[in-house]
């Protein structure tokens, strides 16, 4: 009796609620992008160039290590601070942490020729799975405005 | 699956609150939850795997075993999936309808059909023991029955199944 059970299907949007219910004070902020997912994919996996565009207080992005999906970057921020971020980018699925900030992006087609959007992150409270809650709402949305105008 | 050691030193870092390990850990357990879910919840399968990893993560602190984080997310996942197929009432049959026996040969690629004639209490025992094979005892203790209860249900979902099938 196997190999024909039905298996619910997991999307990327689920699993990125998911992750970030286990972060305290995060919020998710989806949206909707009048664009194809490669294009949208293109300009988030962008880490270097226009992944700044997006979260504009990331400057100076550099990959330090890339193996597979696993990624270090270091970063700056607009304030001079640098981050030392690690985590997954892989396509529809980015998640980053360093040990002041979280940012996470996932999408996925919606099978209309657009793409959901979903974003969530901010700066972390040192050490834990937990946002400092201001702002973060805020910060997702004029993300994601961003990466809609990015997209045309 | 319960005594890998780079699995319990995952989930101490997640319960550390490492988010990186948590995205690792998630990427280990969604696949095992959508196995439970879907012969359990079905139609509803997605929601239910969503609700149970919520539960998963938004508790993952509180396991005190990590090396048994599998039985853990187990147990959480199937009680997850009867809950919400309990929601929609239209998934929960009044009356059993029939399972063939485990091995039958003619369960193939019609199994969704024949369960969603079954209840979702019906389901999770028949997916535990037949597809998992696990014993009477953990079965009903993941399902929070007596095992006498667990064997009646057992039975009379084979019994059902394998009447229905050969009619």
């Amino acid at each position: 009796m196997s190999g024909s059970w039905p298996e619910a299907r997991v999307d990327d949007l689920t699993r990125f609620r998911v992750l970030a219910s286990g972060v305290s004070g995060a919020r998710v902020v989806e949206r909707r992008i009048n664009a194809p997912f490669e294009q949208v994919w293109a300009l988030v996996s962008d880490i270097e160039g226009s992944f700044g565009d997006i979260e504009p207080d990331m400057r100076g992005v550099t990959v330090v290590r890339r193996e597979g999906d696993r990624v270090e970057a270091i970063a700056r921020s607009r304030f001079g601070m640098r981050a030392r971020l690690r985590g997954t980018v892989r396509p529809g699925w980015c998640w980053l942490q360093s040990r002041f900030l979280i940012i996470g992006i996932a999408a996925v087609p919606d099978g209309k020729g657009g793409t959901v959007v979903a974003m969530t992150g901010g700066v972390r409270v040192p050490g834990r799975a937990a946002l400092v809650p201001i702002g973060v709402e805020r910060a997702a949305r004029r993300s994601l405005a961003r990466l809609a105008a990015a997209c045309g | 699956m319960t005594t890998d050691p780079a699995l319990a030193a995952l989930v101490r870092a997640a319960q550390g609150g490492d988010t990186v390990a948590m995205n690792e850990l998630l990427d280990r357990l969604a696949p095992f939850v959508s196995r439970i879910c879907g012969p359990i919840a079905l139609g509803q399968g997605a929601d239910a795997a969503q609700e149970a990893l919520i539960a998963v993560f938004t508790s993952l602190r509180g396991l005190r075993k990590p090396e048994a984080v599998y039985g853990w997310v187990r147990q959480i996942a199937v009680r997850e999936a009867v809950r919400v197929a309990r929601q929609d009432r239209r998934a929960v049959p009044d009356e059993l309808s029939e399972l063939p026996a485990p091995g039958d040969p003619q369960l193939g690629t019609d199994i969704a059909d024949v369960l969603a004639r079954l209840s979702p209490e019906h389901r999770a025992i028949l997916m535990l023991r037949d597809r998992d094979g696990m014993d009477e005892r953990s079965a009903a203790a993941i399902l929070g029955v007596t095992t006498g209860t667990a064997k009646s249900r057992l039975h009379r979902a084979r019994q059902y199944f394998r009447k229905e099938w050969n009619a």
